[in-house]
């Protein structure tokens, strides 16, 4: 709809269109995720051979892994699945689904952008300054986080420069990109949609993305309260978490989990958005119980700041708290389970089409289930004395959060990229990189709970000093688990070389490769800059696929 | 192969089982779900079904599935519970007492002395990277867990015990082995740079053995003690 000509850099760089911001969004997350990956790589292979020099990096102190394990996890939380599956997917789909040509304040998306990156720059920063990378976990426990202690040399004492509080500096500005991004969503979505879109015709991802939002902004602020106390308690000297003057370490892990367990709602919520859409179009059929989702993703959502503290039923907190905390988080496993059984009940008597979204979208839920399921053995306290802190709990979130984050992803961008792109990508590359990722995935995972069952904890430089560790199955679990991850990185190349590939020689695309109903696919691809020709005036809901009595299987929201 | 190490504890089988418990209900909702997501994907159709799931002749397919699982849930809540009272919430009458104090990066051992009082000047205390924690078997021994600097979590996997230690926290747990011999303590939270190596020694041993490796460290105590009041005299 605007016609003025924008500069190179108005337009590409400081952009303020949506569709630009969430393309940054998201290939800003996609590097990130190989920096993460790459330090997965580096502390796997010390795992598995330890004290050899790693091919691509050189030797590893137990300083450096301890950070490596620290920042792997500090990355593919908070600059991996926030930024794509938020942040960046939200940012191109909102005004596209709701049919309006842009967010509601698109200077503030785009600051939030240059606050997004800055926050990268200042991650990636902290392995350089004096001390290195925070190396107290990615809980960041004080008094670990807070004190020199983390450091190999006993003089080293933490400044505003060392590697902790540019963390948290860099954590506090992913934060407020996030807070903006969620304002912009939850505005855009309540002011701008098309008229006749309804709360309840709006596409799941809608939906799903603004009440992760919501979550987001109801949780974090006790996290940045306690972040704040942290900083101060390491560089002007206050005690908050300091036992002896009077603090307490206890009180910045129930802040921590406070906010830490509704984030892996405000994770999962936007990519079993992207599942709904895809496994609706693709089995052809409405989806399941539409309404019933909607009202159980926000049952879970009030109930997720509800269950915190079953991250600490051994970290010395009152035994008698852990009852409710069990119930509580065995209460929330139920919406989540509905919810996913609704997905798959919409499979049912579908259509199907195996298309490579629908094919990532099958590989997630199937592995997720591993995830969700594995979860009752943890939400169990007594099973959690045992369980706690070991590698049974790194397999059960792998298996979460990779499905989550990485599956959902994928099958995000197989879906979406005609959309935006304008090709196809090639579906043969793309079976092979899904088979390659998800068996080497599993090869990686799998074996750990094995490792965990037999009382291998985490975050353990090399196992030498533990004898009942280094005989049995577990150094060889070490190098499955190694190799597996090494075969799972690199077959990222293949999605890579797609997309490239496919951005100059895939098949065009059209308006509605997949044949969709909802608004993003009804406009050109890529949508022009103001998205739709003429605003689009909605009739239906998102999901009329297959209905009795009309020629054609789909049935666009905007056709009368 | 088994799954988890040797169990000396009194209450180790019963978190196995817990496992084995929660394995049969997760491991029958996964088949289910796996082959419910998977049997569709083989059927070929050339029109769909058209259903939205408003109906409770659809939702039920939902709802029982997920009723089931949540009876399963609080089946498994109520089994372990029992388990969860006796190890965190109601110390067993104890035998003895021993302080059990996390530092980097090693665990130190204090067994009350002749006084039998556990903090008190004549305390027998153990400090040494490879030190081990001595303990009479079958005997409850009370714990008395505190952390030196930062936080560490006393765990020991064959007693199927984990329990974090804090700064400015005196936490009391109870522990029990019921075979003599020696068996690995780790440090089961991040504590620094050397988290990896903070490994000691439980040695369970009988009785007698336990209160002559008591005397033996005692007779240097008294020593030193003695020294100390013909100085200040």
């Amino acid at each position: 709809m605007s016609t003025t000509k924008e500069g190179f850099w108005r337009k590409y760089v400081f952009s303020t269109d949506h569709k630009i911001i969430g393309k940054q969004y998201t290939i800003t997350g996609l590097i990130m995720a190989l920096v993460g990956g790459y330090l997965a790589y580096v502390f796997r292979m010390n795992l598995a051979f330890p004290g050899k020099a790693i091919p691509v990096f050189g030797e590893l102190g137990p300083q450096q892994y301890n950070a490596f394990v620290t920042i792997h996890g500090m990355i593919m939380f908070f600059w991996v699945a926030m930024p794509i599956l938020l942040a960046g997917l939200g940012n191109l789909l909102i005004p596209l689904m709701i049919g309006t040509d842009d967010m509601a304040f698109p200077t503030v998306n785009m600051i939030s952008f240059w606050i997004f990156l800055l926050s990268t720059i200042i991650l990636i920063a902290s392995f350089f300054v004096p001390g290195g990378a925070s190396a107290g976990g990615w809980t960041l426990y004080p008094p670990l986080s807070a004190n020199g202690y983390v450091n190999e040399s006993p003089d080293f004492f933490p400044t505003l420069f060392s590697g902790t509080p540019l963390l948290i500096l860099a954590v506090a500005l992913e934060f407020t990109s996030m807070l903006m991004g969620g304002i912009n969503f939850l505005t855009t979505t309540i002011n701008k949609r098309a008229p006749g879109l309804t709360p309840f015709r709006l596409p799941l991802y809608v939906w799903f993305s603004n009440i992760a939002s919501l979550i987001f902004m109801f949780s974090v602020g006790p996290l940045v309260a306690g972040a704040l106390m942290l900083l101060m308690d390491i560089v002007t000297g206050t005690g908050f978490y300091n036992a002896y003057r009077g603090g307490d370490p206890i009180l910045f892990q129930h802040l921590f989990w406070f906010f830490g367990h509704p984030e892996v709602y405000v994770v999962l919520l936007p990519s079993l958005g992207v599942t709904a859409e895809i496994i609706s179009t693709f089995s052809r059929k409405p989806l399941f119980a539409y309404k019933g989702i909607i009202y159980l993703a926000l049952i879970a959502a009030v109930l997720s700041v509800v269950v915190w503290a079953h991250h600490q039923f051994i970290a010395g907190i009152d035994p008698r708290m852990a009852t409710f905390f069990s119930v509580g988080t065995i209460i929330i496993s139920i919406p989540f389970a509905a919810i996913i059984l609704s997905f798959i009940s919409t499979l049912w008597g579908g259509a199907i089409r195996l298309k490579m979204p629908m094919l990532w979208a099958i590989a997630g839920m199937g592995t997720f289930l591993v995830g969700g399921l594995t979860g009752l053995f943890l939400g169990s306290s007594t099973f959690d004395i045992y369980a706690h802190d070991t590698y049974f709990v790194v397999a059960h979130f792998h298996f979460v959060l990779i499905p989550v984050v990485f599956f959902g992803t994928f099958a995000a961008i197989y879906y979406w990229y005609p959309k935006f792109f304008g090709r196809m990508l090639d579906e043969r590359l793309g079976k092979i990189h899904l088979f390659l990722t998800v068996t080497s995935f599993i090869f990686f995972a799998f074996p750990l709970f094995f490792s965990g069952l037999g009382g291998e904890h985490r975050r353990i430089y090399e196992y030498s000093s533990f004898n009942s560790l280094m005989i049995g199955p577990y150094p060889a679990i070490r190098v499955i688990s190694t190799v597996a991850t090494i075969i799972m990185i690199s077959s990222q190349l293949l999605i890579i070389i797609n997309v490239l590939r496919s951005y100059r020689k895939g098949k065009i695309a059209g308006k509605n490769p997949w044949e969709s109903n909802t608004l993003e696919w009804q406009t050109d691809s890529p949508p022009p800059h103001g998205n739709f020709e003429s605003y689009p005036e909605v009739f239906r809901g998102a999901y009329d696929f297959s209905l009795p009595g009309k020629e054609k299987d789909f049935f666009p929201q905007n056709e009368k | 192969m088994t799954l988890f190490p040797e169990d000396i504890s009194t209450y180790g089988h019963e978190i196995d089982n817990l496992f084995y418990l929660i394995l049969i209900f997760s491991g029958l909702a996964f088949i289910i779900s796996l082959f419910a997501l998977l049997y569709p994907v083989f059927i070929k159709r050339a029109k769909a079904n058209y259903f939205t799931g408003d109906k409770w002749s659809h939702v039920k397919w939902v709802a029982i599935p997920v009723i089931l699982l949540a009876g399963a849930d609080f089946v498994i809540l109520y089994v372990e519970h029992g388990t969860w009272k006796k190890v965190e919430e109601s110390p067993a009458k104890t035998d003895l007492q021993i302080g059990i104090t996390g530092r980097q990066w090693n665990w130190i051992f204090t067994y009350p002395g002749p006084d039998n009082q556990l903090y008190t000047s004549d305390d027998i205390v153990v400090d040494e990277m490879d030190g081990s924690l001595h303990v009479p078997v079958n005997k409850t021994v009370e714990i008395n867990l505190r952390a030196r600097d930062v936080i560490h979590s006393f765990s020991v996997p064959n007693l199927r015990f984990k329990q974090d230690a804090l700064p400015g926290r005196n936490i009391t747990r109870w522990i029990q082995a019921t075979k003599a011999g020696k068996f690995e303590i780790q440090c089961a939270e991040i504590c620094g740079i050397l988290h990896g190596k903070m490994r000691n020694f439980l040695l369970v041993e009988s009785e007698s053995d336990y209160l002559n490796y008591l005397k033996g460290l005692i007779k240097p105590e008294k020593k030193e003690t003695a020294d100390l009041v013909s100085v200040s005299k």
